[in-house]
């Protein structure tokens, strides 16, 4: 018997078009099912829809089915279906009750009427199994995206769920730190539905392979025939991106703590000019360590930059140095022209009340339209910013920034929440836009900086520079 | 000491600090609180700052509202509807009384937000919806004041640097539908994760000790001797 089962699910929110459309499909026990899919395909109404979630805590128009561990959801609660029924949401911030990490895990287990001698034991056992023991006690505020989400995994392993559901759990971590987390939390007993935008990380740990398009299954399938069908219909999706212009070298290891690189690119081996150079600067946040230690960077017109590196590696502060939110408290920063800078999850920090204007705030209304049309928003100049999908708002705060023309782009993480198909086109985008400016882009995403690319500096977290 | 008892004890203290009408003793107390909040280093800036604007805020603009006292210390403007704008030594002394009083509760407050375990609050309350409530808001201050970090970077990443009142005062309507987001993303999580679900259990609270039974003492002799002898 599955353990859970959507039977011709449709639903709408009460704001919007039809999210999903005759969805069916099962999860059987200790099964580990991939859902891929482009942003706004109804991925995370899915998860919602077997949490409960979808329709009690939405509303909206609810057709079909939905049955976990033998209880139809629509006579039961989410609260009630906790402890059989786990979730992981994307964002942790947002999921973090409690202020102390053992706090934290322990409030799952209280609402679900847990006894009390025994709650101590399954708190200390769900962070050692995360391998987040050392952070017993820490303030949840004092912790890393990558620690939050491990913690927000023990809380839900906790509880010994039946069914784990993770909605895109790694958009905040590093590689290493997403293959180390699935490792933990796909190993278990549990059936596992985790919507993804990483399938190349995920689909080696996936039974089956569910792809969602505009709210319809258009492919349920082992993994293997996944892969086939995926390959065929979807190569986005299963094939690694290359950038032709990217030649290819082994990565050279320096054990300095600067660098500065001459472009592979054999478009840039000319005298292409300087738009930006960081020569050994420093900065440390208060009275921290530094973030950045005597870091050198070169950037010239005409090229794309990718800059990688782990978790805490100082990528971000480095951009910030090169794009001048933040002073140099050593070494130099010079630029020449306008530097524009996209933060991680800008979606967040929009403020107008329709697209276009909150794109044109930096340019006039026909430059504005012009840039939401080469994000692919075209038709949603009308619609408040927060009304819009998180993969459409990171493409909204991509076109406010583009719109500026900007002779320094510094992107921070531009990819997270972006589905492969979204992240080939703005490849293609900043490429075909490269000319015009130096771009910086900061990503963990190893198969986006081979594709937009034409020279990776990835910094280590002893500030070891390797170039690729 | 236990959170409970360190909250009763901040409550006894605002209510002293309230009832008390020495200023010195105010001061005393408003010393006292201010020494306590600095153990929260760099976090208990935003509330510092809130705490001696607003009570600075007090001190300046109450003596021109009020008509109280004999001894004239300035005398200006005739203003409609208030009348002439003057200050006297009692009004003064009223003023600073009222600013200490509100410094001394602002700061109690930062001492409650910042130090104390709010978890071990709400573990150990017998209202824990009412107190997770509050625990949340308390977390809202440093989190409004991240938001507004993020918005006004977001700004001079794009060039737009808000500058003045008028510039500063935009990023509100932005900052509160982002609170707003966030409060659904966290009640939809606590659903998720059963919160409303009958039959809770919690984790044993450590026993009482002797300390948190001075610290309830000490709630009630600070509201007495502010409403008896300070």
């Amino acid at each position: 018997m599955a353990l859970a089962s959507l039977t011709g699910l449709s639903f709408s929110y009460p704001d919007g078009g039809l999210a999903l459309d005759d969805v069916t499909l099962s999860v059987e026990p200790g099964e580990v099912l991939l859902l891929l899919g482009p942003s706004g395909s109804g991925k995370s109404t899915v998860l919602r829809a077997l949490a409960g979630l979808v329709p009690w805590f939405h509303g909206g128009r609810f057709e079909g089915r939905v049955e976990v561990a033998g209880r139809d959801t629509r006579r039961t609660r989410p609260a009630e279906l906790a402890g059989t029924v786990a979730t992981v949401f994307q964002d942790p911030e947002d999921q973090v009750v409690l202020g102390r990490v053992d706090a934290e895990v322990a409030f799952g287990l209280e609402n679900v009427g847990m006894p009390p001698s025994e709650i101590a034991a399954r708190v200390a056992d769900a962070l050692e199994a995360v391998g987040a023991a050392p952070l017993t006690g820490r303030r949840v505020t004092e912790l890393s995206g990558g620690e939050l989400q491990r913690v927000c995994l023990a809380s839900a392993l906790a509880l010994a769920p039946q069914l784990l559901l993770l909605d895109e759990p790694t958009s905040q971590l590093d590689p290493e730190g997403a293959e180390s987390f699935f490792d933990v939390a796909l190993q278990g007993d549990a059936g596992v539905v985790l919507s993804e935008q990483h399938p190349r990380l995920a689909l080696p740990y996936a039974d089956r392979v569910v792809f969602l398009e505009r709210g319809r299954v258009l492919l349920d399938a082992p993994r293997d025939e996944a892969l086939a069908w995926l390959e065929e219909h979807r190569p986005a999706w299963a094939v690694e991106p290359r950038n032709s212009l990217l030649q290819a070298s082994e990565p050279v290891y320096r054990s300095g703590p600067s660098a500065v690189f001459e472009p592979c690119n054999s478009l840039l081996q000319g005298e292409a000019e300087v738009v930006c150079r960081v020569e050994r600067a420093s900065y440390a946040y208060g009275d921290g360590p530094p973030a950045v230690d005597g870091a050198s960077l070169e950037l010239r017109r005409g090229e794309i930059v990718a800059l990688t590196g782990p978790n805490g590696s100082g990528k971000s502060t480095l951009a910030k140095l090169a794009a001048g939110l933040l002073e140099a408290q050593a070494g130099s920063v010079t630029r020449s022209g306008r530097a524009t800078f996209l933060l991680q999850d800008p979606g967040r920090y929009l403020v107008c009340e329709r697209a276009v204007d909150e794109v044109g705030l930096g340019a006039d209304t026909e430059r504005a339209r012009r840039a939401l049309a080469d994000v692919g928003l075209a038709g949603h100049e009308d619609r408040h910013p927060r009304d819009l999908s998180s993969g459409e708002r990171e493409r909204l705060a991509l076109a406010t920034v583009l719109v500026t023309e900007p002779d320094l782009l510094v992107l921070d993480e531009p990819t997270r929440g972006i589905d492969p198909e979204r992240k080939a086109q703005l490849a293609e985008l900043l490429r075909a836009q490269a000319h015009a400016r130096a771009t910086l882009v900061v990503t963990h995403d190893r198969s986006f900086a081979r594709s937009v690319a034409d020279r990776e500096v990835s910094l280590a977290p002893e500030r070891e520079a390797v170039h690729a | 000491m236990r959170p409970t008892a360190a909250a009763v004890l901040l409550a006894g203290v605002c209510a002293g600090a309230l009832l008390a009408h020495r200023l010195p003793a105010l001061g005393v107390l408003v010393v006292l609180l201010l020494a306590v909040s600095a153990r929260a280093g760099r976090r208990a800036k935003p509330y510092l700052w809130g705490t001696l604007y607003s009570a600075g805020f007090v001190f300046l603009l109450s003596p021109l509202l009020q008509s109280t006292g004999y001894h004239v210390l300035w005398e200006g403007w005739r203003v409609p509807v208030l009348g002439t704008l003057d200050v006297t030594t009692e009004e003064l002394q009223l003023a600073a009384l009222n600013a200490l009083r509100l410094a001394a509760v602002g700061l109690a407050f930062a001492v409650y937000a910042l130090l104390l375990d709010h978890d071990r609050l709400i573990a150990a309350a017998t209202a824990r919806r009412s107190v997770l409530a509050a625990a949340l808001a308390t977390r809202l201050v440093p989190t409004l004041e991240r938001d507004a970090r993020g918005l006004v970077e977001a700004l001079r990443g794009r060039g737009l640097a808000p500058e003045g009142l008028h510039g500063h005062a935009a990023l509100l309507s932005p900052l509160l539908a982002g609170s707003l987001e966030r409060g659904l993303n966290l009640a939809e999580a606590m659903e998720a994760r059963g919160f409303g679900r009958p039959g809770r259990t919690r984790v044993p609270a450590p026993p009482w000790r002797a300390l948190d039974a001075l610290g309830v003492a000490g709630a009630v002799v600070a509201a007495l001797a502010g409403a008896l002898w300070l």
